[in-house]
């Protein structure tokens, strides 16, 4: 870390010795320029342990000073309405309030800055604070409050901390690896706390005059969310017209906490929720509905922030016409749904059944399909008397079953066309037979009444029926259908 | 309770509802509102006119009106209540295993039985039939014994 520092300390004097030449030429009036320059530039140079001043300069501005003066005036004259027939960007009041919304971003990075430097002093003493307390100014406190003391007992930090925070930090100060810090180092740190509250009540004293002017800079944003949210919308954002520009799901997430603090359920945080959630009309929202709330809020407000941006109706009737909007609509999602009437039964016969169709329809219409013996016995052959079970045309005849002149001899019951699965059965219990699927019982000869034998090409599927033409009693597939003891 | 349905008392709203009612089953109660069974019938009507909308409307007539005596005397009405059937101004039968198919009489066991009674009359008269056949078991048919008075 050290050799870290020392590195960007040398790439930095190589910078300051050009910039220094340039920094005694200028004006005093320039001072504010050059002063944010200085900012930049004391940012990286906050590396720079030993001391404050380099590091946290705005304290000494020409420019923070004016206003924290105009400030003080402002709030001890009280609410000074004026003429709104004025230009707003001539109104002396409405240039002291952009320019107290740049100072409080001004104000914040200070006190990150400040509370970078703390952080860093303090680290030598109790490194894990950081770690559990996050709030820049909370920290500075604890700090303040703590001082150089080893025991944490002796130091009460009711009040600073929520009690759990308390515990939390009591029990790691017993076993931390921190050591007492030097004299020095110790004023420093102190020094730089006080600097970091000081700034903090600056800030809030710019936030309250803010507020107190923001029914006249915004009045239909005021009239929405309050006068105190709205200056912290406006503070945040940097602006009323850099507001007005920000989409309404910034405008939902400004002033959102990121960081949960160390032991507390993330299940309780409230989602992507920022300043808004302060509002009287957020509040008075039940928890279910807060999410719709808080969307419906961001975006009628950032609408209202555009109408005050360019001054589209100072009286504020937007606003509260919106507000209205909103308290409806939150209105109507609360109430219950219409009570359910009792459907009327349908009118008997008016509805087609639905027929299903599918692979396992389609098996079970198998076992109630015509066979092909069945349609061989039905068919007869031109010409040909068809024989007969009781011979002479009495009894069922047979039709084209087993007719002379076919081929066969005896007509197979097909295979289904879905009994893949037993076929794939038989065809693994195969492993003896080499190449074909034959039964040892197939012939190529068939010996008939009237021809003799005959050949047939035991693989040719004959003219009657499509593959009805395989033994089933031989049948390579099929199984025993019955098997009796006797 | 049978403040939903329709009471008719005059000959000519019997008409009307008879003349008007199409591809629906009208079905008409004879009775009165003091009689027991006459009011358990009637809550059973009530509670299913509304699931039966669609095919069928019921109306309560007032037995004991001037105007309605004709079909009284029509309908050969004795038994309080009696049920009759429509089917676009065709009088419906049901043979239900009693000695008279004209007319139903008494009340049903359940609500179900009388959507299920309605729902055949339905579809025979669908089909073009002017008898149906009842589908209720025999042990959901109210009977009643034949005394002869005075004979």
């Amino acid at each position: 870390m050290a050799s870290l520092a020392d590195s960007f300390l040398a790439d930095l004097d190589e910078l300051s010795d050009n910039e220094e030449p340039i920094l005694d030429n200028e004006d005093i009036d320039a001072e504010n320029m050059e002063e944010d320059g200085d900012g930049d530039m004391a940012d990286l140079e906050a590396l720079n342990y030993d001391d404050l001043d380099s590091v946290s300069k705005l304290q000494k501005t020409q420019r923070y000073n004016d206003i924290m003066q105009k400030v003080e005036d402002a709030l001890q004259k009280g609410t000074d309405i004026s003429s709104q027939g004025m230009v707003l960007e001539d109104d002396p009041e409405y240039q002291l309030i952009v320019d107290c919304n740049a100072l409080s971003v001004d104000i914040e990075n200070e006190i990150v800055i400040i509370h970078n430097f703390i952080r860093d002093n303090y680290r030598l003493k109790f490194p894990e604070l950081e770690s559990l307390v996050h709030h820049p100014i909370d920290y500075a406190r604890v700090v303040k409050k703590i001082g150089n003391e080893m025991d944490l007992t002796l130091v009460d930090l009711e009040g600073l901390l929520p009690s759990a925070i308390i515990m939390v930090v009591s029990v790691t100060a017993s076993t931390t690896s921190g050591k007492p810090l030097p004299e020095e180092n110790l004023k420093k740190t102190i020094d730089a706390c006080d600097r970091a509250l000081a700034l903090d009540v600056a800030k809030k004293k710019v936030l309250d005059f803010v507020e107190s002017r923001m029914g006249y800079i915004a009045p239909n944003l005021s009239a929405i969310v309050g006068s105190a949210v709205a200056a912290k919308l406006m503070g945040t954002a940097g602006g009323l017209s850099a507001l007005a520009k920000m989409p309404a799901c910034n405008v939902q997430l400004l002033g959102a906490k990121k960081k949960n603090l160390a032991g507390f359920s993330t299940a309780t945080s409230q989602f992507r929720v920022g300043y808004l959630d302060q509002t009287e009309l957020f509040q008075s929202t039940p928890p279910s509905l807060r999410d719709r709330a808080c969307r419906l809020l961001a975006a009628k407000s950032t609408l209202a922030a555009r109408v005050d941006s360019t001054r589209g109706d100072p009286t504020g009737k937007t606003g509260r016409d919106l507000r209205e909007e909103i308290r409806k609509k939150i209105e109507k999602w609360q109430e219950p749904p219409p009570a359910k009437q009792p459907k009327p039964l349908p009118v008997p016969d008016s509805e087609p059944k639905k027929k299903r169709g599918g692979r396992r329809l389609r098996k079970m219409k198998e076992r109630y399909a015509v066979t092909d013996m069945r349609k061989l016995a039905n068919r007869m052959q031109f010409g040909v008397p068809e024989e007969s079970s009781l011979g002479d045309g009495l009894g069922e005849g047979y039709g084209m079953l087993g007719q002379a002149g076919s081929g066969k001899l005896r007509v197979s019951v097909a295979q289904s066309k879905l009994a893949t699965k037993a076929a794939k059965r038989f065809k693994d219990k195969h492993y003896g037979s080499s190449g074909g699927a034959t039964s040892g019982l197939t012939s190529s000869l068939a010996f008939t009444p009237v021809q003799g034998i005959e050949l047939s090409n035991p693989q040719a599927h004959g003219n009657l029926l499509g593959s009805g033409t395989q033994s089933t009693y031989f049948s390579e597939i099929g199984t025993f259908s019955k098997i009796k003891r006797t | 309770m049978s403040f939903l349905l329709r009471t008719l008392t005059r000959k000519r709203e019997v008409d009307d509802i008879i003349r008007d009612t199409l591809d629906q089953v009208l079905v008409l109660r004879f009775g009165r509102e003091s009689d027991p069974v006459c009011l358990h019938l009637d809550d059973i009507l009530s509670k299913s006119s509304r699931e039966l909308s669609k095919f069928a409307t019921i109306a309560l007539v007032e037995v004991d009106a001037e105007e309605i005596q004709v079909y009284v005397r029509y309908f050969d009405i004795t038994m309080i209540p009696s049920t009759v059937f429509f089917f676009n101004a065709q009088h419906m039968k049901m043979d239900s295993g009693t000695a008279d198919h004209t007319k139903w009489l008494g009340s049903f066991h359940t609500k179900q039985d009388f959507i299920d009674v309605v729902e055949a009359i339905f579809r025979g008269a669908m089909k073009g039939k002017l008898i149906v056949n009842c589908p209720l078991p025999p042990q959901k048919i109210p009977r009643f014994q034949l005394l002869f008075k005075d004979v």
